[in-house]
C-alpha cells in the first residue's frame, strides 16, 4: 500500500494504482475523456493533468497513467490546471460540430458536460470542418466521424476487452478517423461496446437516433435473460416502451454486454408475441379470455388425475423461470398435480452438475466467480466456445491473455476463436474431451506433481482414482482421440505449473452425452492439483439459460427438492411436506427423456417456457409422444413448434415485465426489476397461483415474489440470508447463511460441506461406437442466437437470419461444394436434414458444424439419446 | 440526415484485383516475418516493392498471415505516406516543397511537371509512367531545389532542365 495526499485528503491505495484511481478512492473527481476503468490508461485527452509535489519539486502530469507513490502531494485544482483544461477543450471544439441540439448523445456527452462545467463561452480558435459521411452501413451501429474526439476508447475496447480488433485509427491528421479496413461495414460480434463507450456521439446505436435521449429515458436496472452469466442491464424506457439497453458501469459485468444482451431484446415487442391465451377448439387454437383458459386447463388436468392418477401427469419446467417461479412451480407440480414427474426440458448440463460435481464437492455449482478468470494464468477450456456461447466471459479470457500473459488450453472439436490466443489447441473428436482430461491427470499422478499430504487432508478416494486411471496413458488416449501424446503432456505440465489455473466447461450446451464424465474429470484434476477453494482457480460451469443454476437450486428435477435435497430422503420430504402442508410423492419421477419417450404412461403434460420439439434429441419420438398426449399445455411467450401442438397455450410476461431473482453461473442471486407491463399480461407465478386456486388448492397462494423469496430463505440453506431488502443493495453469491453473511464468491475456501471432498474414479477408456460415415456432426452455437428468444428478435434475425452448415475449406473442395450450396446431412439411421453450406474457420477437417438454435434447420432430427456422438454423410442436393 | 449523408460523400477508393498466383508470392514475405507482429512495416515495405502498391487482397493476406488484425494493417498503410493503396507510376517523382527548395524555385518545377506530364500532386499519369508526390524536406537543403526520381537524387535543379531530366525516365 502507498499513502498520498490528494487535495489535502490522505488516501492509501495498492501499489501500482494510478493517481486517478487514488483520487477516485478519495472521492475526488478528475475530469477525463479517454479513461475507462476497464481499459489500459492511454493519456490522450490531457484533461486529467494534476500538479504533483514530490521530493520538493512540483510537476504537472497526467493522473491516469502515473502511479501513485508514497508521500506524493497532489493538487487536482489550480488556476493553471483549469486554464490548461479549458484550452484543451477549446482545441477539441475547434473541429467538433456544434450541432448539439440534434445530436443523439446530447445529455449523455462527456464533452458537452465538461464544456459546461468549465464554462467555455467563446471559442478563440478558427474552426475547422471535417467532411466525413455518416456511415449507416453496419448493423446496429452508426459512425459519424465528424464528431470524433479521437480518445481511442472504441479502438481499445474492441482490442483489449472484446479481442475483436475490428476498429482502428486510419489516415492521419484531420483525415484521421476510426474505421475498419477499407471502410467496409462491421463484421464483428456486434457487441455495441464501441457505441456505449464513445464519450461523444461519434459512434452510436442506430436505434437511438431520433428515438430518445438520455434525459428522456426512465431507467430500470435488471438482469439479462439470455445466458447464465447474469449480466446487469439498464433498460431505458420512453413512453412505456423500452427503447435502449445498456449496462451499469458498477455492475458485476462492469458495463460489458454481448450482442444478445444489448440488441437482442426487441423480441419483447415482437408482433408474434402472444397476448391472449389460446385453447384448441374444433382442431384449431383460438383466443379466449384468462378465466376460460384457466378453467379449461384445470378441468382437463383434474379429469386426467381423477381417471388415472397424478402419475399420468408430468411437467417440464425451464431454466428461464425466476427462482421464485421455479420454486412455486415445483410446489405446484408436486402438490397440485400430485406427480413426481418433473424435469427441465433443455439444460442437459444439470446432470453434470448434480451427478458429477455435487457428490464430489458438495454443491452442484461452479466454484468461482467469473471475474476471477482474468487473473488466472492458465485457462483450460473444455468444449467451451465462449466467444459464441458466453461472450462476456470470453472477455475475461481476452483480458487474461492480453494483459496478464495467460495461456489458453482449448480442448474442443471446434477451432474456436480463442484458439488464436496464446496457448494450444487439442483438437479432439467430439465426446472424447474427458479422455484427455483423464490422461492429463494420469500424467500429474505419475509424475507426482501434486501435494499428496495436502490432498489427503482435503479429499478421499485417491487410490481408487489412481487405479481407475491406469489405462489412461498419453499414448493410449492419443490413439483414441487423435491428439498427439506430447501435446497432452505439455497441456498437463502447463496446467500444473501455473500458479493459478481455471477450468471452464459449458458442457451440455451443445452435446448430449458425457456431461457427468467431463465434470468428474475436471473436478478430479482441479482437486488433485489443489485448485479448488482458491481464487482465480476452480471449475466454472456455464449453463445455457438465465437461471440454469437457480432451476437446480429450486429443485426442478425428477429426484430433487429445493436446496439440493432428494425427494427419496424421508427427512427432506418431511421438511417440505410441513412447509407445503401437503403430502409429496415419495419416489423420484421420470426424467425429461423418459417423459418424452412416449412409454412412461404420461397422458397430460405441462410445458413451461420450453420447446422440446426443436431442442430435444430424437425429434420424431418427441413429436410422436407429444401428439399422443391427451392434454398438452404450453406456457410461453411465442407460438413455438411445441405450442402449435398444444391444447392450451398460456402467454406470459417477459423478463422485462416481472419481479424476481435469477441465480447466475457464478451463484450470484440478482433482482429483476420490471418496466411497464400491460395489465392483461400475467407472469408465470401469477398463472401458477391462479391455476392452483382453480384446481382446488387455494392454500397455495402468494402475494408476490418477495413472499416466495422469504419462504425460500426459510427452507433452502444456501439462500437463508437472502432477502429483497439485501438484494436492493447488490447481488449476493450463495451460500449466504444469515442476514449478515456477504455470501461466498469462492466456494470451499474454508473446507467442504461434508468435511472432505470425494475423488471420483474414471470410467474405462474406450473408443466411441460411431457409424462409419465421413463427418462428425458438431452442434454449434452462434453468438447471435440462443434458440428460444433470439429467433423472435427481429434485430438478431437481421444479423444472422439463416442456420448454415459450417465446413472446412478442404472438405468443401473435396465434395465440390461452393458456399451457399444446399446439402443433405444424413445419419446411418436414415434421418436427414437439408441446409445451406458455408465455409468457416471454425470447422476442422472432417467435421460439420450445424447451429442448434434454428427451428428451420431441425438439427435434433439427427441427434439421438442413444448415440451421444453422431457422424453424418454430406451430399450435394 | 439523409441530405447530410449525401453531401458528405466519402472519396471512393479504387480497388484493383490481384490474381491469386500473384498473391502467392506473398508467402515468402509471410514466412520471413511470421510470429513477429512488430515487423509489420518491413513486411509492408517488402510487399510494396513486390507489387508496387498495397491493394486490399495483399493487405488482408499479410494480416492473416502475420496474425495482425486487418483494420490495424490498413491503419498503418494509410498513416504512412510511403505506402500506397493505388498503383503508382513506374517512376515516383518526389519533389521537395520545403522552405529552402521553395525559395530556390521548386514551385516553378512543380508547374512545369503539372503542365508537361499532366498530373497533379498525388496523381499518376495515365500511361503509368510517373507518380508525383510533394514532400516537405528531403534533408538535402544544400542541394535546393531538389527532386527524387525513384532512387535518383537531382539537386541544384534549374526549372528549365526539368523536361530534359524527365525524358531520361521512360
Amino acid at each position: 500500500m502507498v499513502t498520498l495526499t490528494i487535495d489535502g485528503v490522505e488516501v492509501s491505495v495498492e501499489r501500482g494504482s494510478s493517481i486517478l484511481e487514488a483520487a477516485q478512492k478519495a472521492g475526488i473527481g478528475i475530469p477525463t475523456l479517454c479513461h475507462d476503468k476497464r481499459l489500459i490508461a492511454y493519456g490522450a485527452c490531457r484533461l486529467c493533468m494534476v500538479e504533483v509535489t514530490a521530493r520538493g519539486r512540483t510537476r504537472t502530469m497526467p493522473a491516469c497513467f502515473n502511479p501513485a507513490r508514497d508521500g506524493m502531494e497532489v493538487a487536482t485544482q489550480s488556476p493553471k490546471l483549469t486554464e490548461s483544461r479549458r484550452k484543451q477543450l477549446m482545441l477539441l471544439l475547434r473541429s467538433h460540430p456544434l450541432l448539439c441540439p440534434s445530436c443523439d448523445a446530447c445529455g449523455d456527452c462527456q464533452l458537452q458536460n465538461l464544456v459546461h462545467e468549465f464554462e467555455i463561452l467563446e471559442l478563440p480558435f478558427s474552426r475547422e470542418t471535417r467532411h466525413f459521411h455518416v456511415d449507416n452501413a453496419s448493423h446496429f451501429i452508426r459512425f459519424n466521424m465528424n464528431l470524433c474526439i479521437k480518445c481511442g476508447m472504441c479502438v481499445r475496447i474492441c482490442d483489449e476487452i472484446q479481442g475483436e480488433n475490428e476498429l482502428s485509427f486510419v489516415e492521419r491528421g484531420m483525415e484521421c478517423e476510426v474505421s475498419t479496413d477499407f471502410g467496409r461495414p462491421l463484421n464483428c460480434e456486434f457487441c455495441g461496446q464501441c457505441a456505449t463507450i464513445c464519450p461523444v456521439g461519434a459512434i452510436s446505436s442506430k436505434w437511438l437516433v431520433g428515438t430518445g435521449r438520455e434525459f428522456e429515458l426512465k431507467k430500470t436496472n435488471t438482469v439479462c435473460a439470455f445466458c447464465s452469466l447474469g449480466c446487469s442491464l439498464t433498460l431505458g424506457e420512453k413512453a412505456k416502451k423500452v427503447v435502449y439497453v445498456t449496462a451499469p458501469a458498477d455492475s458485476p459485468n462492469e458495463g460489458n454486454l454481448c450482442v444478445k444482451g444489448r440488441y437482442g431484446w426487441p423480441y419483447v415487442y415482437s408482433e408474434e408475441r402472444l397476448s391472449k391465451p389460446l385453447i384448441r377448439k374444433n382442431g384449431s387454437l383460438q383466443e379466449v379470455d384468462w378465466n376460460e383458459a384457466l378453467s379449461f386447463v384445470a378441468d382437463r388436468f383434474k379429469n386426467i388425475k381423477a381417471g388415472s392418477g397424478g402419475q399420468s401427469l408430468a411437467a417440464l419446467g425451464s431454466d428461464r423461470l425466476t427462482n421464485e417461479e421455479a420454486y412455486v412451480f415445483n410446489r405446484f407440480v408436486r402438490t397440485v398435480l400430485e406427480t413426481p414427474h418433473l424435469d427441465r426440458a433443455a439444460g442437459f448440463t444439470y446432470r453434470g452438475l448434480t451427478d458429477g460435481v455435487e457428490p464430489m464437492l458438495g454443491y452442484p455449482a461452479g466454484t468461482n466467480s467469473i471475474r476471477e478468470i482474468r487473473d488466472s494464468k492458465v485457462i483450460l477450456l473444455v468444449g467451451a466456445d465462449l466467444t459464441e456461447t458466453h461472450p462476456v466471459a470470453k472477455n475475461e479470457v481476452i483480458v487474461a491473455t492480453a494483459r496478464h500473459r495467460a495461456r489458453v488450453i482449448v480442448i474442443d472439436a471446434i477451432q474456436t476463436k480463442l484458439t488464436y490466443r496464446p496457448g494450444m489447441h487439442l483438437a479432439t473428436s467430439p465426446g472424447s474431451e474427458y479422455l484427455i482430461l483423464n490422461a492429463m491427470l494420469k500424467w500429474v499422478l505419475d509424475e507426482g506433481r501434486f501435494d499428496k499430504t495436502a490432498l489427503a487432508l482435503r479429499a478421499d478416494g485417491l487410490d481408487e482414482l489412481a487405479a481407475s486411471l491406469e489405462a489412461y496413458t498419453a499414448d493410449k488416449v492419443a490413439e483414441l482421440t487423435g491428439v498427439p501424446a506430447a501435446l497432452i503432456t505439455q497441456a498437463a505440465e502447463e496446467y500444473v505449473n501455473a500458479p493459478t489455473a481455471t477450468i471452464v466447461l459449458t458442457q451440455g450446451m451443445n452435446r448430449i452425452g458425457f456431461n457427468v464424465e467431463i465434470a468428474q474429470a475436471a473436478v478430479n484434476l482441479a482437486l488433485v492439483t489443489g485448485r479448488i477453494g482458491k481464487s482465480s482457480c476452480g471449475v466454472h460451469i456455464f449453463g445455457e439459460k438465465a437461471n440454469s443454476q437457480g432451476a437446480i437450486d429450486m429443485g426442478l428435477g425428477p429426484e430433487l427438492l429445493p436446496g439440493f435435497l432428494r425427494i427419496s430422503d424421508e427427512a427432506s420430504r418431511a421438511k417440505f411436506e410441513k412447509a407445503w402442508d401437503d403430502a409429496l410423492p415419495a419416489t423420484a419421477g421420470l426424467s425429461a427423456r423418459e417423459i418424452l419417450s412416449g412409454d412412461g404412461g404420461i397422458k397430460g403434460l405441462y410445458v413451461i417456457a420450453e420447446n422440446p420439439v426443436d431442442t430435444y434429441p430424437d425429434r420424431a419420438t418427441v413429436q410422436k409422444s407429444l401428439s399422443d398426449l391427451e392434454f398438452l399445455v404450453v406456457q410461453d411467450m411465442f407460438l413455438t413448434s411445441t405450442a402449435k401442438m398444444a391444447h392450451a397455450v398460456l402467454p406470459v410476461a417477459s423478463f422485462m415485465e416481472k419481479t424476481g431473482t435469477f441465480t447466475s453461473a457464478e451463484r450470484l442471486v440478482q433482482r429483476l426489476h420490471p418496466t411497464f407491463r400491460s395489465p392483461s399480461v400475467k407472469t408465470d407465478l401469477e398463472i401458477f397461483v391462479a391455476l392452483a386456486a382453480v384446481m382446488g388448492k387455494p392454500s397455495m397462494t402468494y402475494s408476490g415474489p418477495e413472499q416466495v423469496m422469504n419462504e425460500i430463505a426459510g427452507l433452502v440453506d444456501t439462500y437463508a440470508g437472502i432477502s429483497y431488502d439485501r438484494l436492493a443493495e447488490g447481488p449476493i453469491p450463495w451460500p449466504c447463511v444469515d442476514s449478515e453473511d456477504p455470501g461466498k464468491p469462492v466456494l470451499y475456501e474454508g473446507g467442504f460441506p461434508r468435511g472432505k471432498a470425494q475423488l471420483a474414479p474414471a470410467p474405462n477408456p474406450a473408443a466411441l461406437a460411431v457409424d462409419d460415415l465421413p463427418f462428425y456432426l458438431v452442434s454449434g452455437i452462434l453468438k447471435f442466437h440462443s434458440g428460444s428468444f433470439s429467433q423472435w428478435s427481429p434485430s438478431l434475425m437481421e444479423v444472422c437470419p439463416d442456420g448454415l452448415a459450417e465446413m472446412h475449406r478442404n472438405d468443401l473442395k473435396a465434395l465440390d461444394l461452393k458456399e451457399g450450396d444446399t446439402v443433405r446431412l444424413s445419419t446411418g439411421d436414415g434421418a436427414s436434414i437439408q441446409l445451406n453450406v458455408s465455409w468457416s474457420r471454425r470447422a476442422l477437417q472432417g467435421t460439420v458444424i450445424v447451429p442448434e438454435h434454428s427451428s428451420q434447420v431441425k438439427l435434433n432430427t439427427l441427434l439421438s439419446w442413444a448415440k451421444p456422438v453422431v457422424k453424418v454423410r454430406v451430399e450435394k442436393v | 440526415m439523409k441530405e447530410r449523408d449525401d453531401i458528405l460523400k466519402r472519396k471512393v477508393q479504387k480497388v484493383e484485383v490481384v490474381p491469386p498466383e500473384e498473391l502467392a508470392k506473398l508467402d515468402e514475405i509471410i514466412d520471413r516475418y511470421e510470429g513477429r507482429p512488430s515487423y509489420l512495416i518491413p513486411a509492408l515495405k517488402d510487399a510494396q516493392e513486390m507489387f508496387g502498391y498495397l491493394p486490399m487482397e495483399v493487405q488482408r493476406k499479410l494480416a492473416s498471415g502475420l496474425n495482425i488484425p486487418s483494420s490495424h494493417v490498413y491503419g498503418v498503410v494509410t498513416f504512412y505516406s510511403f505506402f500506397t493503396i493505388e498503383p503508382r507510376g513506374r517512376h515516383t517523382l518526389r519533389l521537395c516543397l520545403g522552405t529552402a527548395c521553395y525559395v530556390k524555385g521548386s514551385k516553378d518545377i512543380l508547374d512545369i511537371i503539372v503542365k508537361e506530364v499532366g498530373i497533379n500532386v498525388g496523381e499518376t499519369s495515365e500511361d503509368g509512367r510517373f507518380s508525383l508526390e510533394a514532400v516537405r524536406c528531403l534533408g538535402a537543403c544544400g542541394l535546393a531545389p531538389v527532386m527524387l526520381i525513384g532512387e535518383d537524387t537531382h539537386g541544384n535543379m534549374d526549372p528549365k532542365d526539368t523536361t530534359k531530366i524527365l525524358e531520361g525516365y521512360q
